[in-house]
């Protein structure tokens, strides 16, 4: 496994299980029968541009949209006709929703007021998440607007999370903050995944902050669950061209794949032995995928599994690495690469470079039908 | 000579005089002559230049006068609380239930302001007669008819009233009640509201400024209020507009009308000056 993937102890039981929801909006299918098992206290990512049916989906398992089809449980419940209210659920909103004409106290309390839960409980309990969200006690008196734009997220987490939801479901909350905030707010939001150990169901257009905080990401587009996967899987093994793209640059090439190996169909120089077995179907239409981190510059008399010699046409500082693009020779092909530090000085526009990598780095998706091609 | 886009102070005074003439002419000078005049006293249907607090003390101690303010302003607020039962559920539906023909009804509000008064007054007197549709509609329900007394009555005048300044109401009610976000409601339903606490809780609250310029509206224009009084309510409770008009043209007694001007004037003015301080209390803290 590449990289290092720290996830939260995950027990066993299944808090939330979608079987086949289907979604329809007069003609138009938003959802097309998604199948999705969350595990209790995952962190789980749902990720995709927008009209991919993300944010429906969790409207869905709020209860705010009811579904089509398919059938809903959380927490070993049907939730089919269960309003939003009753559901142990708790949403934190794109537009935070904090009520304007309610103290920072009444805001957070009013969960527990609701539940007629006692007033000293709630006062206790409102501390407790006032300290846990790392504010000030002296907010409590003071009303939304006058706090600033991080306060009033955490406030708002603050009330999803007073009333011990079994999930909390997070519609794009971060989407609006500046990246500075955004960046500090992750991590608190990861601190706190991790500390309270509920169930977390983010739906973001972010891919690096789904990367940086699930244990488990959907990739989603037009209503339907491309792949499901560990941020990992996601990144080095895409199931399929579009979450390839999606995710980070990356390199495709059209080649052929024949007995053994792949070559590039109309691209000089790029013949490499295919490291994923005899499993892998002989394709005259296929990409190969590679990352631009996974391209490398090969020294003079070094040979990787492919190697070829490009022309560089553009080097971005990008403090600790290094973009390259390069052009193959024949001009046909625009191929990124990424070097960790600073690169030589002669690597300047047009210099000639030696390129390669290892056929173990590379992944081939069918051109047809845009899906990986074997499973490896 | 440098050039500044600054405009002079000559060119700010010279651009602000036209409002400055219509403001003085049409609004100040009358007022302050309003005042002069309820300082003098009349004689023989003529005022005298006497300058004397005459007036003033006959104000203060004729009850008539505060009987007839207090019964303006007791339908003052009635009006106020009827437009607003009417207007919040009118408003609210306009917003949540009636969103495609938000449009329409509001052109048709529109149509309500721009239709004279005095055609609707008068309207409502032949709607009501014992001759009148009203009737005819309610013995075609099989109902009883409508007893001789609601025509020229307290009732009818408010009818006519609320009816006037009903649109005043459901549009400064729907503004607030336009601008509540939608996702405050579903944060309230997620925290485990229903429908009727999430209303209670949420949707009321911040309509409370609308609910209160509608009302700080209407209430002023039904102090002022002069035509529904007189043709529907016939005569009989004759609201401070009413005395006024009287006091002026028939008893020709100008000072006296000064006066009597100058108290509901005042009264409108302290209603206004509290309902914004109460406003202004209330927002300060969430702005």
């Amino acid at each position: 496994m590449r990289g290092i993937h720290v996830s939260a102890d995950i027990s066993t039981n299944d808090i939330c299980t979608i079987d086949g929801v289907i979604k329809n909006y007069g003609n138009f299918r938003a959802l097309h029968g998604i199948n999705l098992t969350v595990k209790e206290g995952e962190f789980v990512a749902l990720v995709g541009p927008s009209g991919s049916g993300k944010s429906t989906l969790l409207q869905v398992i709020s209860g705010f949209e009811a579904a089509t089809e398919g059938t809903l449980i959380i927490d070993g419940e049907d939730m089919t006709g269960v309003a939003p209210a009753d559901r142990p659920t708790s949403m934190v909103f794109q537009k935070l929703a904090l009520f304007p004409h309610k103290t920072i106290a009444e805001n957070i309390g009013f969960p527990l007021k609701l539940r007629k839960v006692p007033k000293a409980e709630i006062e206790r309990r409102t501390l407790d998440m006032i300290a846990l969200m790392q504010l000030k006690p002296e907010y409590l008196t003071r009303y939304p607007a006058q706090l600033s734009g991080g306060e009033q997220q955490r406030v708002a987490l603050a009330r999803s999370m007073i009333s011990h939801p079994k999930l909390l479901l997070l519609d794009e909350p971060l989407s609006a903050l500046d990246v500075k905030l955004k960046k500090v707010l992750q991590a608190e939001l990861k601190r706190l995944h991790r500390s309270l150990g509920v169930t977390f169901i983010h739906v973001t257009h972010d891919l690096e902050e789904a990367m940086m905080l699930a244990d488990h990401i959907c990739v989603m587009k037009d209503g339907l669950l491309l792949q499901l996967g560990t941020p990992d899987d996601i990144y080095y093994r895409p199931t399929h061209k579009f979450v390839a793209e999606f995710i980070g640059e990356t390199n495709l090439f059209p080649v052929s794949v024949e007995n053994n190996g792949y070559v590039a169909t109309d691209m000089a120089g790029i013949q490499g032995h295919s490291s994923f077995g005899p499993e892998v179907a002989v394709h005259p239409q296929a990409y190969l995928m590679v990352r631009p981190e996974f391209v490398h510059m090969v020294g003079a008399g070094e040979e990787l599994d492919v190697t070829l010699g490009v022309i560089v046409s553009e080097t971005f500082n990008r403090g600790s690495t290094t973009q390259v693009k390069a052009v193959t020779k024949d001009g046909g092909h625009l191929m990124t690469l990424e070097i960790q530090g600073h690169i030589d000085a002669q690597i300047i526009v047009g210099a000639e470079i030696r390129v390669g990598w290892r056929d173990e780095d590379t992944h081939l998706f069918d051109r047809t039908t845009d899906t990986f091609q074997a499973a490896s | 000579m440098s050039q500044s886009l600054e405009p002079s102070r000559f060119m700010v005074a010279l651009h602000a005089l036209p409002s400055v003439l219509l403001q003085s002419a049409f609004f100040i000078v009358p007022l302050c002559m309003t005042i002069a005049l309820s300082f003098q006293e009349t004689e023989f249907y003529r005022v005298q230049w006497v300058w004397s607090l005459e007036t003033w003390t006959d104000v203060f101690t004729t009850r008539y006068y505060w009987s007839i303010l207090w019964n303006t302003i007791l339908m003052a607020i009635a009006c106020v609380i009827v437009c607003a039962v009417i207007g919040f559920p009118v408003a609210y539906a306009l917003v949540t239930r009636f969103k495609r023909w938000q449009t329409t009804i509001k052109i048709l509000l529109v149509f309500a302001f721009l239709t004279d008064a005095v055609l609707k007054t008068f309207g409502w007197v032949v709607f009501l007669d014992q001759t009148g549709p009203a009737n005819y509609i309610l013995s075609w329900l099989g109902l009883p008819s409508l007893p001789d007394w609601v025509l020229y009555s307290k009732f009818s005048a408010l009818l006519g009233m609320v009816y006037t300044l009903l649109p005043f109401s459901i549009f400064t009610i729907f503004l607030s009640v336009d601008m509540i976000d939608r996702s405050l409601l579903r944060a309230a339903y997620d925290c485990g509201a229903g429908k009727f606490r999430a209303f209670w809780e949420v949707t009321l609250p911040l309509s409370k400024s609308g609910l209160m310029a509608g009302a700080l509206l209407v209430f002023v224009l039904s102090l002022g209020s002069f035509l529904e009084p007189k043709v529907l309510g016939g005569g009989k409770n004759p609201m401070a507009a009413e005395l006024i008009r009287q006091t002026f043209e028939t008893r020709i007694n100008w000072p006296l009308g000064s006066a009597l001007t100058i108290v509901v004037i005042s009264i409108t003015v302290i209603t206004i000056l509290l309902a914004s301080r109460l406003l202004d209390l209330r927002q300060r803290g969430q702005t």
